[in-house]
């Protein structure tokens, strides 16, 4: 079982990265605003493996603590946990030479449901 | 021919008018505040900077800073800065200082002026230095400001610092 959702894990990262890299060039084209400083090509696939790894061990303790309703658990925590992230880029203070710091939530805050939304769409791969 | 080419000379020098130096910032200014909370930059720096160490009499500065250029790091304090409440840029666009006399003041200089902030006006006297270059040079200052002596926020003066610390590195050209 572990197998099964590290792969998932994975699979999820990438897709999630791969459409974080996606919107992130289409949020400059629109807007011109330049933060590659803080989310760049290797911070995007960093953060979004990692927030799928996590929510892959997530899963997994759910399913191991609660065999029966872990999967519902794990829905909520990884929802709430998503939606509750979105606090960091709309308080974080960027440096000072960063310009138009008012459109980093923009661009970040639906980059913080990309991993859930790349788990969610992978289930049908990884469940029997 | 030679003297009276010689008293022309000696006659046109003796209405010769010195003019201060007038610089151009470049645009690696910065205009900085820094305090427990908040700090920040300023942009948009535009005037007038005559300058001269030896006649500093018709030296002077008359500049101004914009208001809606302020950045914290954080859009949502940006926009509150700039909002009726803290500094009304739209009703206040910039912030400015002139000088009325340049003196010299320990290893620096002092500028004896009017400050305008949001709307107020008051004596300011901002200590400064200038490192001459070759083609320029960089004015350098340092100075402490309370924004409830220019009614900024003043409904809520323990909402953030009241007392900023502004720190300006002006480099200029000819």
């Amino acid at each position: 079982m572990f197998k099964r959702i590290f792969y998932w894990g994975i699979s999820a990262g990438v897709a999630s990265a791969v459409a974080a890299l996606i919107y992130n060039r289409v949020y400059f084209f629109i807007t011109e605003a330049n933060f590659s400083k803080l989310v760049n090509v290797s911070t995007l696939i960093g953060a979004n493996l990692l927030a799928c790894m996590l929510a892959a061990i997530l899963y997994w303790v759910c399913l191991k603590w609660l065999p029966k309703k872990g999967e519902l658990l794990f829905n909520f925590l990884f929802a709430i946990l998503s939606f509750a992230s979105i606090i960091l880029p709309i308080a974080i203070h960027l440096p000072l030479d960063i310009q138009f710091p008012e459109l980093f939530p923009g661009l970040t805050i639906p980059m913080h449901f990309f991993p859930a939304l790349a788990w969610h769409t992978l289930r049908p791969f990884f469940t029997k | 021919m030679y003297p009276l080419a010689s008293l022309l000379i000696i006659g046109s020098s003796a209405f010769t008018i010195i003019h201060s130096q007038e610089w151009k910032p470049t645009e690696d200014y910065a205009v900085k505040f820094t305090s427990d909370d908040p700090s920040g930059v300023f942009r948009g720096l535009k005037g007038t900077i005559k300058f001269d160490e030896k006649d500093l009499a018709n030296s002077k500065f008359d500049v101004t800073i914009d208001v809606a250029t302020i950045n914290t790091g954080n859009g949502m304090k940006n926009t509150h800065a700039k909002s009726d409440k803290w500094f009304d840029a739209e009703k206040y666009p910039v912030i400015k200082f002139t000088s009325s006399s340049i003196a010299a003041a320990g290893a620096g200089y002092e500028a004896k002026g009017t400050m305008e902030m949001h709307g107020v006006k008051k004596d300011f006297v901002m200590p400064f230095t200038f490192q001459k270059s070759a083609d320029g040079g960089v004015f350098n200052s340092s100075f402490d400001i309370n924004r409830l002596d220019y009614n900024v926020n003043t409904a809520e003066p323990a909402h953030g610092a009241a007392v900023v610390k502004v720190e300006l590195s002006v480099p200029v050209t000819k």
